[in-house]
């Protein structure tokens, strides 16, 4: 396995460590603090899966903060 | 009948929808004004279903249009929605949103779910039974209690989403934003579809409440 990869985080191109999961990204990334919802190649992923879910060389990755303003 | 509520309330009457319940505890302030449509300067200070009231039935005077002056609460949602088709999501606070979803959920009414923030919104639509509900999203109540910057267009496109889905919902046609979050980012002019699956540790929808009975005042269900 490469020690990096790349992959695509809230648009840009970003240079990752080659073991990530959604979980070690979110540390990665400071995306720890407030609300978090996760998309993982266009899917909604729930809290409880991001340490068991991989992330592997081009994939999409977004960080979004919930809406709850009306 | 803040940001979303104006502009949900103001096309949904203008479709003809034949009753429309709107409920708002607040009163029209000045920093309402640049994004709730439904109020102008001339109502700082009413009760903003009032206002409300004033222009949706100038606008269409056959909508029968009953006003709710009064925050949502456990106790009074259930009278509010009962005998309701759809629950539109016209709230700024996720503490409503809860109690919104927890009746759609106990009294089987779909629930178009919207949020904005500044430059960004999101929109799904929740069935009772085939959709996650609001609460899968597992969105946290932080505690903060600052007002929420929103720029005037951003409920504008988003309670038009809203209103949209609202009509295909009624009449039965088109594709749904079901089990989609759509997101909209104003910035950058981009709109996504994020695919959803039911959370299965949702505390309200998930396989863990098979066992729990909701009664009608909603105090079972966990905060």
């Amino acid at each position: 396995m490469n020690d990096t990869m790349e992959i695509t985080v809230n648009g840009h191109k970003e240079t990752v460590p080659g073991s990530s999961t959604l979980h070690s990204l979110i540390q990665h990334f400071k995306e720890y603090d407030g609300d978090l919802i996760v998309e993982h190649n266009g899917r909604f992923i729930y809290s409880q899966k991001y340490a068991e879910t991989t992330v592997r060389e081009g994939d999409v990755v977004e960080f979004i903060n919930p809406n709850i303003g009306g | 009948m803040g940001g979303l509520g104006s502009v949900s309330a103001y096309y949904l009457a203008a479709a003809g929808i034949g009753s429309l319940r709107i409920a708002d505890g607040d009163f029209v302030e000045a920093g309402n004004l640049n994004r709730q449509i439904l109020h102008g300067t001339g109502d700082i200070g009413k009760p903003k279903t009032q206002s409300a009231l004033e222009k949706l039935r100038n606008l269409n005077p056959y909508c029968d249009i009953t006003p709710i002056q009064s925050i949502l609460t456990d106790e009074n949602i259930l009278d509010m929605i009962t005998g309701c088709t759809v629950i539109l999501d016209g709230t700024d606070n996720l503490k409503a949103r809860k109690i919104l979803n927890r009746a759609s959920i106990l009294k089987n009414i779909p629930f178009v779910y919207a949020g904005v923030n500044g430059f960004t919104g999101m929109v799904s639509t929740f069935i009772p039974g085939e959709t996650p509900c609001m609460e899968c999203l597992s969105f946290r109540d932080t505690g903060q209690n600052e007002p929420i910057g929103i720029i005037g267009p951003t409920p504008g496109v988003i309670a038009s989403i809203q209103s949209m889905e609202t009509i295909k919902l009624i009449l039965g046609i088109g594709d749904l934003l079901i089990k989609k979050l759509l997101v909209f980012n104003g910035m950058n002019m981009t709109f996504r579809k994020i695919e959803m699956e039911k959370n299965p540790d949702c505390p309200v929808c998930g396989r863990n409440t098979e066992d729990r009975q909701f009664n009608d005042s909603l105090n079972k269900v966990p905060k």
